[in-house]
């Protein structure tokens, strides 16, 4: 167990070499090219592929991160531009990997410029495709996808606005993406659909909440009951084992989140307490009484949904699929200590804006409504 | 469930025997394969500490070595007494004086040399602490005794320092190792006889991690790592109380350089913690298929399922053992008493576990056996379906 926190500043590829551990020898060196690579996953993606012998190509604007891999080639472009994916003219790749889109364009305009030069594109997509989270163990072949959105569909607040594109919601524009990249790639494509991605480099906190949260200490709001299930993916376990799919060949559909075996949202929050000192204490706060007072599951209580409705099946998804093609989960632990030492090397400023979780205030009273009514 | 008091004394007595007594020397070459030398730290920190020169009687079991390695790291000069029969290997830059405490002269190399301060890590029989202190009197000038919250003869209900005691054992009878918390109270008198108001009684809890031959924690990472479904005992919410060797050991060496006298119960975590939080904790460090079925305490009294023993650091939360895992610490907690995460401390367990010969890991001295758990699970399995 290293503990790199005496250190102060951890770069997030230090923190990957050192879980990638052995480099394998037999494995044929890939072309690989990553639109983005930058932002949260995409880094874990570069240091991993690299350790593995892969030669990596960045595409990206060179406006997030662009200090990151000095010694990685970067092709500079804005698909949001006409002329967008023009340095990516002439250059072949074994695989394409497609990291930040949800904007179903993108992936038309990339197919378009990399149909023909590329012997894979994997795009990543999200569980947000489901529309219906109520069934428990969804397939990739479960008939609960969102409409697709149309193809010029964009986000609510797509920057710059463009009163001519229609608007959609998340899931039903990576339905859209989907869609595209498979009538663009045929068997090419490989599609994974992460669940929430958490760990070292998650500028969400949507995971982070919680170890920050437990570190402070005290009375903690824990939501619903102890065995209420959850599910999350450490970005490095997503990352690694989607090269390690590139280099077996696979195709096809992914859902991809974990752990293996189940947790429950108890074992999530002592686990992560197990690797602190806190004095943190857990008072479980029924789902209900958290609905009536508008506390919103999943961003002011990461992590967790409530285990009912069309939310019942949620952290109870098919996975097997990707556990059968490799995908293995590191110990809780390690994801809650790098995520605090990940948390701990940033500016004190963003320390102090949590992106996700309850505010003090907000958590303190309702804690204490919970003990009025309970009346203990 | 009513906890057999007696035999849970009796196994105590027993388990912390076999480690005094040397039964297992196989232990150096896990410990300093895996144990102290992996676990250094705070090496060259906290550089005002004055060197005090340190006699540790015993030193070579479970918790002497932590205090060696720390005592040394922070600059003190370690000497140990003991019969140079367990772990015989161990530090052999540090001088060693040799005796053996059952004979009428086992004290006599003590009877030269000065000490800032005496560890007596040992000791369940009051006749040592007597001998010792009739060899090293007024050659020390802080005596630290290592006695255990089993001296406390009502657990029914939380207890500080100022808990009734057991009676004491007759320091003149035959010793009697099964007399575990009579043989500790009396103990303690002795050291007070002895060594008067420059000595600290330090009554710890269940200690654990790397190191421990009882197995009376690593039961559980071993068993969670293996997976599957696990009885798990009582309910999520029932209370669990521990101290990892190194928290103690490296506490002990402070109160050493801080010359803190008195008693003190030491055990954790600082919060109260319960049996769900330290199981789950434990499953964090894995990447086990661990699933936990709780099962009542009447129904594991009904199956004879004992608790201590066969349910590690658990005891039925109620009625004579109500108290037992709520022992109050806070008189330790105040005097620099820390907790590493339990993370570690579970991690480190199962490191060191598998670095035991495997004829030793076979032989657990904790924990249910399998076989057993097996058939307590169905039949509290066939209960619930009959039950609906």
């Amino acid at each position: 167990m290293a503990r790199e926190a005496i250190g102060g500043q951890v770069s997030i590829e230090t923190m990957t070499r050192n879980a990638t551990g052995m480099q394998q020898t037999q494995i044929k060196p890939l072309r690989i090219l990553i639109l983005g690579g930058t932002g949260f996953i995409g880094p874990h993606q570069v240091e991993y592929a690299l350790s593995r012998g892969h030669t990596v190509t960045l595409f990206n604007r060179g406006q997030t991160n662009p200090g990151l891999f000095p010694n990685v080639e970067k092709l500079i472009g804005d698909r949001n531009a006409a002329d967008g994916y023009a340095s990516l003219k002439g250059r072949t790749w074994d695989v394409v990997i497609d990291n930040p889109t949800q904007i179903p364009r993108w992936v038309k305009e990339a197919g378009v410029a990399l149909k023909d030069s590329t012997q894979r594109y994997v795009f990543v997509s999200t569980l947000s495709t489901y529309k219906n989270r109520g069934p428990i163990g969804l397939t990739e072949l479960s008939g609960t996808m969102s409409e697709p959105a149309s193809i010029d569909a964009v986000p609510a607040g797509f920057a710059p606005p463009d009163p001519s594109r229609p608007t959609s919601t998340y899931g039903s524009l990576k339905v859209r993406c989907e869609m595209e990249a498979r009538a663009i790639f045929g068997d090419k494509a490989l599609i994974v659909r992460p669940g929430l991605i958490v760990g070292p480099g998650d500028l969400t906190d949507r995971f982070s909440y919680w170890p920050v949260r437990i570190e402070q200490g005290g009375e903690v709001l824990a939501p619903g009951t102890p065995d209420d299930s959850v599910a999350f993916i450490d970005a490095r376990d997503l990352t690694e084992w989607m090269i390690r799919l590139c280099e077996g060949q696979a195709n096809g559909t992914y859902n991809a989140v974990g752990p293996r075996y189940g947790l429950t949202v108890a074992q999530m929050l002592y686990g992560i307490k197990a690797v602190t000192s806190s004095t943190a204490t857990f008072t479980w706060v029924d789902a209900d009484f958290l609905l009536e007072r508008k506390l919103r599951p999943y961003s002011e209580l990461p992590v967790w949904m409530p285990p009912r409705g069309d939310s019942a099946g949620w952290a109870r998804m098919d996975c097997s699929k990707a556990w059968n093609a490799g995908l293995t989960f590191r110990p809780l632990a390690d994801t809650a200590r790098e995520t605090l030492v990940y948390y701990h090397s940033q500016t004190p400023e963003r320390q102090a804006t949590l992106k996700a979780g309850l505010p003090p205030e907000k958590e303190h009273e309702a804690l204490a409504a919970w003990h009025a009514k309970i009346g203990k | 469930m009513t906890l057999d008091r007696r035999t849970f004394l009796k196994s105590s007595a027993l388990l912390g025997g076999a480690l005094s007594l040397g039964a297992l020397p196989t232990l150096a070459r896990a410990m300093t394969a895996d144990g102290v030398d992996a676990r250094a730290e705070l090496r060259g920190s906290d550089r005002t500490v004055t060197p005090l020169r340190i006699l540790i009687l015993g030193g070579t079991g479970f918790i002497g070595p932590y205090q060696v390695k720390y005592a040394l790291d922070r600059g003190h000069k370690v000497t140990l007494f003991n019969r140079g029969k367990t772990n015989a290997d161990l530090f052999p830059d540090v001088p060693r004086l040799i005796g053996d405490r059952n004979l009428p002269d086992g004290h006599k190399a003590l009877e030269s040399g000065e000490w800032d301060v005496v560890i007596d890590n040992p000791t369940a029989n009051p006749k040592w602490v007597r001998d010792a202190g009739k060899a090293l009197k007024g050659r020390t000038k802080h005596y630290i005794f290592v006695s255990t919250i089993s001296v406390f003869s009502d657990n029914s209900k939380t207890v500080d320092e100022n808990g009734p005691l057991n009676v004491p054992s007759d320091i003149d009878a035959p010793f009697d190792a099964a007399k575990y918390g009579s043989n500790k109270v009396r103990s303690e008198q002795e050291a007070k006889t002895q060594f008067g108001s420059n000595l600290t009684i330090v009554r710890p809890g269940l200690i654990v991690g790397p190191g421990d031959l009882s197995d009376r924690f690593s039961y559980w990472p071993v068993r969670i790592d293996k997976g599957g479904e696990i009885l798990s005992p009582g309910t999520p919410d029932d209370p669990a109380q521990y101290v990892d060797a190194l928290d103690l050991s490296q506490w002990i060496v402070r109160l050493a350089e801080q010359r803190v006298f008195g008693t003190f119960n030491a055990t954790g975590p600082k919060t109260p913690t319960t049996i769900s939080e330290m199981l789950y904790g434990i499953k964090a460090v894995t990447t086990s298929d661990a699933r936990f079925t709780w099962v009542p305490a009447d129904f594991l009294a009904e199956k004879q399922v004992r608790g201590w023993t066969e349910m590690p650091v658990w005891v039925p939360p109620m009625g004579a053992t109500a108290g037992f895992m709520r022992v109050n610490c806070t008189k330790a907690w105040n005097a620099g008493l820390t907790f590493r995460p339990l993370a570690d401390t579970a991690k480190d367990t199962l490191t060191w576990y598998h670095s035991r010969p495997a004829a030793e890991q076979e032989k657990a001295r904790a924990g249910i056996a399998p076989e057993k758990e097996q058939a307590v699970l169905a039949a509290w399995h066939a209960k619930q379906l009959a039950a609906k």
